[in-house]
């Protein structure tokens, strides 16, 4: 009998798992994690900091579906390294697992700066539930914190502390917050929403040193101020874990390389998710995206090619983010911040707040921001991904009554509902 | 299992189907009640103008369903024979459904921060848009049947 081995009980090990199971019912899968809890929604720790939701919503699967889909969870068992020789992994406890297939699903860490400090009690990367159980434990004792970085993860635990009452600063060398994903405009709108509810932004500054004896006290900037502060959040972004490829032969670059079947370079070895680099079709070139539904679709294919199913191929990941913030829904994808060559349509009414640009590149969408109007969207993000060329219906785009009903001369929708 | 069919030629945007919808899933399911309740539903058809055609808009029930890989919260399960279905409980509106919807068919209702969709009245298992269109464009049948 065949026996699967994945690396990870998160978006992308589960979907890869549930999908061979549903389709083969005899191949034996294992499922390791180095977190001892059941598969869960990591996306929502920040919403479970905040209290908006109770721990049971975290759940994405109960113990009882690996045993229903006769899957093998070993909780708490991390992987130390892999021999692709011997088709084996090798757990740090030294133990030696034989595989078939391997699917490198283990996702991401935040990365974490070297300063004095940065691992005293109380620094969190903001990551896993045990991160956020971590800051609940310290929140009666906490009246201020400090988030390192204007990044998506840091600014949602800043969200998640200030709806706690505790006092929050967030530090930022550049101008800018969410750099990453959103263009000035945008950015600066959040940073409004956020400023006006009551979380103060430190632009122009880097933290230094934590201090404190054991326990984080504060933080020390660059700038030589310093802030009280007994919970510290890194939210500076996250790094694939290619430790465990780094002398296997698997080749990596940023992230694990795959192919369009999530194939590595080794003929039975696959990744996917956070930890993967794929194609990206916008930037069309490969790239991390580390995101939930990249990781889902991602475990997939990959359940697909062990599978043997050629037609199953990934049409590529894509970074895009949605958010909100105090009641300000923002949505982007693609390039938002283009070099030249590039075209930017615009709608922008200051006074409601809503904001809709689109960046394209002969006459393709590869980009846009909406902000308080987020809908219909994701119609952009389809002409994107099937790169249509939009000359003919481009000054409405941004429009904020823009809707599928525009889009009917493109003609690109195969799959139709109209008679 | 059974789909919606729009014929955008027949469709003189009235909206009929945007009224039955937000009336059928307000709580009181009564017309003269629902518009003077703060939670009445926020229909989940919605009719777009086109050229000389008319584009009734609901979630399609597609066989890709993007949606569902993009729920972070498993709120979105898709079943072949029932199509999608919604947990609402579940759903925190993250709006990822919606970054991802190829036909802006979800939208939000920033009121208590869940999406709205088409459910294909799963209560009487009729959608009521295609009961009531006056000039029936809107229909209800199987996949089969029709050949678009
Ligand atoms: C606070 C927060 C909010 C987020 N919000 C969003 C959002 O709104 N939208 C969005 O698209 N994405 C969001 N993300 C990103 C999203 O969570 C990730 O893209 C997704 O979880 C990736 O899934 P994955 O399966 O690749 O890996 P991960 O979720 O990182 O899981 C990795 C798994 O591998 C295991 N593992 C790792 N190393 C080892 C090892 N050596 N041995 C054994 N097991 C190992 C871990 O225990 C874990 O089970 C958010 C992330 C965070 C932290
Ligand atoms: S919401 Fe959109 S993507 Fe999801 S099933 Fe409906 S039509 Fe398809
Ligand atoms: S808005 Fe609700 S249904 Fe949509 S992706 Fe988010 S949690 Fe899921």
């Amino acid at each position: 009998m065949k026996r699967v081995i994945i690396i990870g009980n998160s978006a992308a090990g589960i979907s890869c798992a549930e999908a061979l199971r549903k389709k083969d019912k005899e191949i034996k899968i294992t499922i390791l994690s180095k977190e001892d809890y059941t598969g869960y929604n990591r996306c929502l720790i920040s919403y479970y900091l905040a209290g908006d939701i109770k721990e049971d919503k975290l759940v994405y699967k109960p113990k009882k579906f690996y045993s229903e889909n006769d899957i093998e969870l070993l909780l708490n068992k991390k992987a130390g390294r892999i021999e692709p020789k011997k088709n084996q992994v090798v757990l740090e406890d030294k133990t030696r697992l034989d595989y078939d297939y391997l699917v490198l699903a283990c996702g991401a860490s935040p990365k974490l700066p070297e300063i004095k400090g940065i691992h005293k009690k109380g620094v969190f990367g903001f990551r896993t539930i045990s991160d956020a159980k971590g800051m609940l434990e310290l929140l009666p004792i906490t009246q201020a914190a400090c988030v390192l970085g204007g990044g998506l993860i840091g600014l949602k635990a800043a969200y998640g502390l200030k709806k706690r009452k505790i006092e929050v600063k967030v530090i930022v060398k550049s101008p800018q917050i969410l750099s990453q994903i959103l263009d000035k405009e945008s950015a600066g709108m959040c940073k409004r929403r956020l400023v006006e509810n009551g979380i103060e932004i430190v632009s122009g500054s880097e933290a230094q040193e934590i201090i404190g004896e054991g326990d984080c006290k504060a933080v020390k900037l660059d700038s030589g101020k310093v802030i009280a502060s007994s919970i510290v959040v890194v939210g500076k972004g996250v790094k694939p874990n290619i430790e465990l490829a780094e002398d296997s032969g698997i080749k990596f670059e940023e992230g694990i390389l795959v192919d369009e079947y999530m194939r590595t370079n080794i003929p039975n070895i696959y990744a996917a998710g956070d930890i993967a680099q794929s194609y990206d079709p916008i930037l069309e070139k490969t790239a991390v995206n580390a995101l939930w539904p990249n990781a889902i679709e991602q475990g997939l294919i990959a359940a697909g090619s062990i599978l043997g199913e050629p037609n199953k191929k990934y049409p590529g990941s894509v970074g895009m983010n949605s958010v909100e913030f105090f009641g300000l829904p923002v949505i982007s994808f693609g390039i938002t911040r283009p070099q030249d060559g590039f075209e930017e349509i615009v709608f922008k009414d200051a006074q409601q707040d809503i904001y809709r640009k689109i960046v394209l590149k002969n006459n393709v969408v590869k980009g846009a921001v909406f902000v308080k109007r987020i809908e219909n969207i994701g119609i952009l993000l389809k002409l994107a991904r099937l790169k249509v060329d939009v000359s003919g219906i481009k000054d409405k785009l941004p429009r904020p009554d823009f809707n599928f009903a525009f889009t009917k001369d493109l003609q690109y929708d195969k799959e139709e509902v109209y008679i | 299992m059974k789909k919606l069919y729009y014929d955008a030629k027949k469709c003189t945007a009235c909206k009929t189907c945007e009224i039955v919808c937000a009336i059928g899933h307000s709580p009181s399911k009564d017309l003269y009640t629902a518009i003077l309740e703060d939670n009445a539903a926020l229909p989940s058809v919605r009719v777009y103008a086109g050229q000389d055609e008319n584009y009734p808009m609901a979630c399609r029930h597609c066989k890709d369903h993007p949606c569902v890989s993009a729920c972070i919260a498993s709120a979105l399960r898709y079943d072949p024979k029932e199509g999608l279905l919604f947990d609402k409980e579940k759903c925190v509106g993250c709006w990822m459904c919606i970054m991802v919807c190829p036909y802006g068919a979800v939208r939000p209702d920033f009121r208590d921060s869940k999406s709205v969709r088409c459910d294909l009245c799963a209560d009487i298992k009729d959608p009521r848009c295609a009961k009531n269109c006056p000039t029936k464009a809107i229909i209800y049948v199987e996949e089969k049947a029709i050949n678009v």
